[in-house]
């Protein structure tokens, strides 16, 4: 487990890829590309909305057989092919808001990616404006409830 | 509104576990239970401060406390600890599984995207 002086909990997770990294920057923001390896194992349909732009919105929503998961999220940092980071969250309102950063570093025909997830203290959550995200979270799928 | 109450306690626990005094009283006490004057003694602190750590421990729920006459008894309380570790090996292993299926991924489109520019330049 880590913990770090600010109270938050975070995983990083590091892993090389056998491509540039301009390919798996796009693997990321293309929503054809991210359904197909965001859902992998027992979950048999897929649907990804992307709108890459800091500010903007996704939504994904994975189902499988007994499940439907739904991750919603905005985009707080968006510069391509190097980093992404976006807030992540459960699909219904009530659900704990974390922050999501990936980083796309070059080797050539390879690259590393290193994802680092984390968790906040309440009161930090309050002092970034976590209330706002959460507000414009509820709109989003209040708006998203209305198309359906 | 459940989910939203156990992420609040999750928060509460990240916290109280960011401070190193704190997780040394933790570590203390996962060896026997012990009093805030047991608890205080290896610590350069005032009393009053070991006090607050521990106070802050017991509202994350990490550590419980019993009065006995004058002595206040400490133990440590592992479910909340329990609840931290799986938030970590939940999105943990989340990623992992998501990492494999996207390292098959880019390698197929790299591939792909090689042979288009090999015949581009054939031609």
């Amino acid at each position: 487990m880590e913990t770090t002086a600010d109270g938050r909990h975070r995983i990083v997770v590091r892993r090389k890829m056998p491509a540039p990294r301009e390919v798996v920057y796009q693997a990321w923001t293309d929503a054809e590309g991210l359904r197909e390896w965001m859902c992998p194992g027992d979950i048999v349909s897929a649907e990804a909305k992307l709108d890459v732009r800091v500010g903007g919105s996704f939504h994904v929503i994975m189902r499988s057989k007994e499940e439907v998961h739904e991750h919603v999220g905005v985009y707080q940092v968006v510069d391509p092919p190097a980093k992404l980071s976006f807030t992540w969250s459960g699909g219904n309102a009530g659900s704990e808001i974390t922050l999501v950063t990936v980083e796309f570093i070059a080797h050539g025909d390879e690259s590393e990616l290193v994802i680092t997830h984390e968790g906040f203290a309440k009161s930090q959550r309050y002092e970034m404006g976590w209330g706002t995200i959460a507000r414009k979270f509820a709109e989003y799928l209040a708006s998203n409830r209305a198309t359906d | 509104m459940v989910e939203y109450s156990q992420s609040a306690e999750l928060d509460r626990v990240f916290s109280a576990l960011a401070d190193p005094t704190r997780r040394a009283i933790l570590q203390a006490l996962t060896r026997h239970p012990a009093t805030i004057n047991e608890i205080a003694k290896p610590f350069p602190f005032s009393l009053n401060a070991v006090s607050k750590h521990v106070m802050v421990l017991e509202r994350a729920g990490l550590l419980r406390r019993e009065v006995k006459g004058r002595e206040h008894y400490c133990w440590i309380e592992p479910y909340p600890l329990r609840e931290a570790d799986a938030w970590l090996k939940k999105y943990q292993q989340f990623w992992e599984q998501r990492m494999d299926a996207l390292e098959t991924y880019v390698a197929r489109k790299f591939k792909a995207s090689q042979r288009r520019t090999k015949h581009g330049n054939d031609r």
